[in-house]
């Protein structure tokens, strides 16, 4: 029995000898990052308009109306009005502008065409664009919400059947 | 008086001649023993190693290195080896990765556990990530497998709140560091 519990011991303070020695190595990483604040714009497809055929959530889309006529037959989302000379055909788009880090309560948006166009005019949010400048859809825009900025392309109607209207519209959104 | 002259004179010659003898025979060899003796101490290292996909760590190879991940932001862009894993309107996530070698010698362990903590309590709008593990000042267990003598690839990554500056998000325009704390111990 005493011998028993003398191995007993010795095995016990052999454990405590060996959790002692433990072989441990230390290291530091020291990790450095500046944030700085940033703000996204995106489109987004809104449900009364034209659905974005590319690009929907990112900033980089594509809005194509299809065939349109003066008064033809026109796709679900589009609204047309008509004049003695021209029509207009207009899709509702949204645009979300996203903030992180910034204490800007809204921010100014600001469109320009990409291209001239002499023949065709066109409207974001009720405002007309041109390639000469930018222009100023909303000073006040709501961040982390759709805002509807309908696109409206006005056709003479000397423009010939079958011609292809393209352009690209440039959006800069910059926090105030 | 002459008896004892000579007797001097002849005690002198035989010194003399015997340290010439000894002059003579010092020049023939030399010998001498070192006895040399070492103890074969155990042990085990750490080193932050630059990974291939991440940012390029300062001091590498080291057991005391830092990771600069430059400028972040949720939409902006990043610094080469620094990606964006997630964005969401509370919070967006920037990751680098590095590599962690412990090298061990003289034991019979073949893998080590990895802890890390931080050094102090995280920055208002910051949160520190090991391999998707939250870090707090209180050590964490990253590795309970971890090979020696291999370059171990971990994700860091830093959560930022989108929150503005004194509304719960971090300071902007400002570097913020941070010391993550290693230890690796022997299994």
């Amino acid at each position: 029995m005493k011998k028993v519990m003398l191995l007993t011991i010795f095995a016990a303070l052999m454990m405590i000898s060996s959790a002692a020695v433990a072989q441990t190595a230390t290291g530091t990483l020291t990790v450095t990052a500046t944030v700085n604040g940033s703000i996204q714009l995106v489109f987004n497809s809104d449900a009364a308009g034209v659905a974005l055929s590319s690009g929907a959530g990112t900033n980089t889309a594509t809005l194509a109306f299809g065939n349109v006529s003066a008064f033809g037959a026109i796709s679900a989302g589009i609204v047309r009005s008509t004049t003695a000379s021209n029509f207009t055909v207009s899709s509702a788009v949204d645009v979300q502008v996203a903030k992180a880090n910034s204490a800007s309560a809204n921010y100014t948006l600001k469109a320009q065409l990409g291209a001239a166009d002499a023949v065709n005019t066109w409207t974001v949010g009720g405002v007309a664009v041109t390639n000469a400048a930018q222009s100023t859809l909303t000073a006040t825009g709501a961040y982390a919400a759709n805002s509807n900025f309908p696109v409206a392309i006005t056709v003479p109607f000397t423009t010939a059947s079958g011609t292809l209207i393209s352009n690209t519209i440039n959006y800069t959104a910059t926090a105030n | 008086m002459l008896k004892n002259y000579i007797s001097n004179m002849r005690g002198a010659a035989l010194a003399a001649l015997m340290l010439c003898g000894t002059s003579l025979v010092a020049q023939t060899t030399a010998t001498g023993v070192i006895n040399g003796s070492l103890v074969n101490k155990n042990g085990i290292s750490i080193q932050f190693d630059t990974d291939p996909t991440g940012v390029t760590l300062g001091a590498a190879g080291t057991n005391a290195a830092t990771a600069n991940f430059g400028a972040v932001s949720a939409f902006g862009p990043l610094s080469g080896g620094v990606t964006r894993p997630s964005v969401t309107a509370a919070n967006f996530t920037v990751r680098t990765i590095f590599d962690v070698q412990v090298i061990q010698g003289g034991l019979t362990s073949t893998t080590y556990t990895l802890t890390a903590n931080l050094a102090a309590a995280a920055p208002t709008g910051m949160n520190y990530k090991v391999d998707a593990i939250t870090l707090t000042t209180a050590a964490q267990t990253i590795q309970v497998n971890g090979a020696y003598s291999t370059a171990i690839p971990h994700n860091l990554d830093l959560v930022v709140s989108t929150a503005a500056p004194g509304a719960g998000g971090p300071a902007v325009g400002t570097p913020i560091t941070t010391t993550i704390n290693f230890t690796a111990t022997a299994n």
